[in-house]
């Protein structure tokens, strides 16, 4: 008993203590209190696990570039070809590539939920997936295990769906968290309702009422960005892929409440951070009709490089490139075959 | 079947591996710098020893996390840039690490004082900080108290993170969890009481 009340007695000084700005909490009369109180004082300032990892992945990356430097060379010379369209048959502009273990787990999760439709999978020789493909609706969404260069990362994924209350509720029975049910409220005028599933992603299940139609109609599948200072990437995808701002909703001191941005024939969504919908830097794969020009575009509008331009052995010319967010960008032109 | 925490563990596994408590002393962290300034990938082991030092001391010192972020990430891009002009002259690594964030500390309060002149926000401290001092302390003790956090019991760990860190409510963190906010409560507590013991253990 005495126990218990001083879990709620504890509780109490945290909740003061994380809504407020006061730097330290009252005196507590209790001194085993205090002590715990100057405990939780700290913990506000613990750092987040997620930047923990990416900076050191972002540090990795960078010392083996440099240790690349001086015997890299540029692939100036070597004009990509251009015998076929430029997007992989399957794929559109914009994929949202996941990367989450076990990606196997996640696959089925792809295919209870919303009914995903599993199109290749590429197994590493240690039995993990490499790359991977499901279908869902008109889009898709590349899977992948990653490795030490390309670690796990989930995202935030906007879905259009014809039934959102179903699909809510099949994500649910696959292991899904709610943020909240699809409701009629949602500011875009869509029926809307959010989910987290069990790997870090989270679902926004739509379906469209307000919305325009991207180009080419409406897709299944699009990236959500929530991000710090959101209206700097409208002019960085602009610069480096040739996007364009079909909607740019602005709060009226100067913050995305919400923006749909078109590449190509896809479409992806951004807005500030707020709330639960914080950064999640994620991974985009984006085809472009000249990977090296995009890659070029895309460093000088402020990325940073993961990967020069090369000839995949999959048949593309890819890329990769960081942005200022921390999201990555696999940018490729598709070569046939 | 799809489990609740497939990807959490390994997503961890770096914090959990060894504690890279105390500051390598002498000899030991010589090896270290040396060894990363031969090869770049062995930055990765300096970076696991001193993260959280340099964390603490940043966010000590700005006001919000993402610059808490920025900063220290500045702070390890520099490291990493200009570890080949580091030299050893007993000067602790981890001495030259918060030299390095103490200066960006400083740059970043002096632009922030030319973008944003606030009247009412007393800037942040633009003057050289004592690195040696009690104040140094209290830096060691919030990295060890970071470092403590990685090896809870994965629940309390968890509750730690999703309170302190994602700032969710007991309601919130209970319904993620499928625990009663009771026993959410209690898990905050004895996580708690874990990390102030195992403080009181590292000091005694």
């Amino acid at each position: 008993m005495a126990k218990r009340s001083l879990a709620l007695q504890l509780d109490e000084v945290v909740q003061a203590m994380l809504v407020s700005l006061r730097p330290r909490p009252e005196e507590a009369p209790d001194p085993a209190l205090a002590d715990l109180s100057r405990v939780a004082e700290v913990l506000r300032e613990l750092p987040r696990q997620e930047f923990r990892a990416a900076l050191k992945s972002d540090l990795q990356r960078r010392a083996s570039m440099s240790e690349g430097t001086a015997t890299s060379k540029t692939a100036t010379g070597e004009a990509p070809a251009r015998a076929v369209h430029y997007m992989r048959p399957g794929l559109t502009s914009i994929t949202p590539y996941v990367i989450v273990r076990p990606a196997a787990q996640f696959m089925e999760f792809l295919k209870n939920a919303f009914e995903g439709v599993e199109r290749m999978r590429m197994p590493a020789p240690d039995g993990s997936i490499m790359h991977a493909d499901v279908a869902i609706g008109n889009g898709a969404i590349e899977v992948s295990d990653g490795n030490e260069e390309y670690p796990t990362a989930p995202g935030a994924i906007h879905l259009y769906v014809d039934d959102p209350d179903a699909t809510y509720a099949r994500t649910l029975q696959a292991g899904a968290t709610s943020f909240y049910a699809p409701t009629d409220d949602h500011p875009s005028g869509d029926r809307w309702g959010a989910v987290k599933d069990p790997f870090g992603n989270h679902w926004y299940i739509a379906k469209p009422r307000g919305w325009t139609p991207g180009p080419e109609g409406l897709r299944s599948v699009q990236p959500y960005l929530h991000l710090r200072d959101a209206q700097k990437m409208i002019p960085f995808l602009e610069a480096a892929f040739g996007a364009e701002a079909m909607g740019v909703h602005k709060s009226p001191d100067g913050l995305v409440l919400h923006a749909t941005i078109r590449i190509g024939n896809a479409t992806l969504e951004i807005d500030e951070a707020h709330g639960e919908f914080q950064p999640m830097p994620c991974h985009l794969h984006v085809y472009v009709p000249d990977t090296d020009a995009a890659y070029a575009q895309a460093l000088g509008a402020g990325a940073t490089s993961i990967e020069t331009p090369r000839n995949a052995p999959y048949g593309d010319r890819a890329a990769g490139v960081k942005d200022a967010w921390g999201n990555s960008w696999f940018i490729a032109t598709y070569l046939g075959q | 079947m799809v489990t609740r925490r497939p990807a959490r563990k390994r997503l961890a596994k770096g914090a959990d591996e060894g504690v890279p408590g105390q500051v390598a002393r002498g000899a030991d962290e010589r090896v270290l710098v040396e060894a990363a300034q031969a090869d770049p990938a062995e930055f990765e082991v300096l970076y696991e020893l001193h993260f959280e030092r340099v964390y603490a001391f940043v966010a000590s010192r700005v006001r919000d996390r993402a610059t808490a972020e920025d900063l220290s990430s500045e702070v390890f891009h520099k490291g990493l840039a200009n570890l080949p002009s580091y030299e050893w002259r007993g000067v602790p690594f981890a001495a030259w690490l918060l030299r390095i964030a103490a200066n960006a500390i400083v740059d970043h309060a002096k632009r922030a004082a030319r973008e944003l002149p606030a009247p009412d926000d007393p800037p942040e401290p633009a003057v050289p900080f004592d690195l040696q001092g009690s104040k140094m302390r209290a830096i060691e003790h919030r990295a060890q108290l970071f470092r403590l956090v990685g090896q809870l019991p994965e629940v309390q760990k968890r509750v730690v993170y999703e309170r302190f860190v994602e700032q969710r409510s007991i309601r919130e963190i209970a319904q993620r969890l499928g625990k009663t906010e009771g026993a959410v409560k209690q898990l905050q507590l004895r996580a708690l009481q874990n990390l102030r013991a195992q403080m009181e253990g590292g000091h005694g």
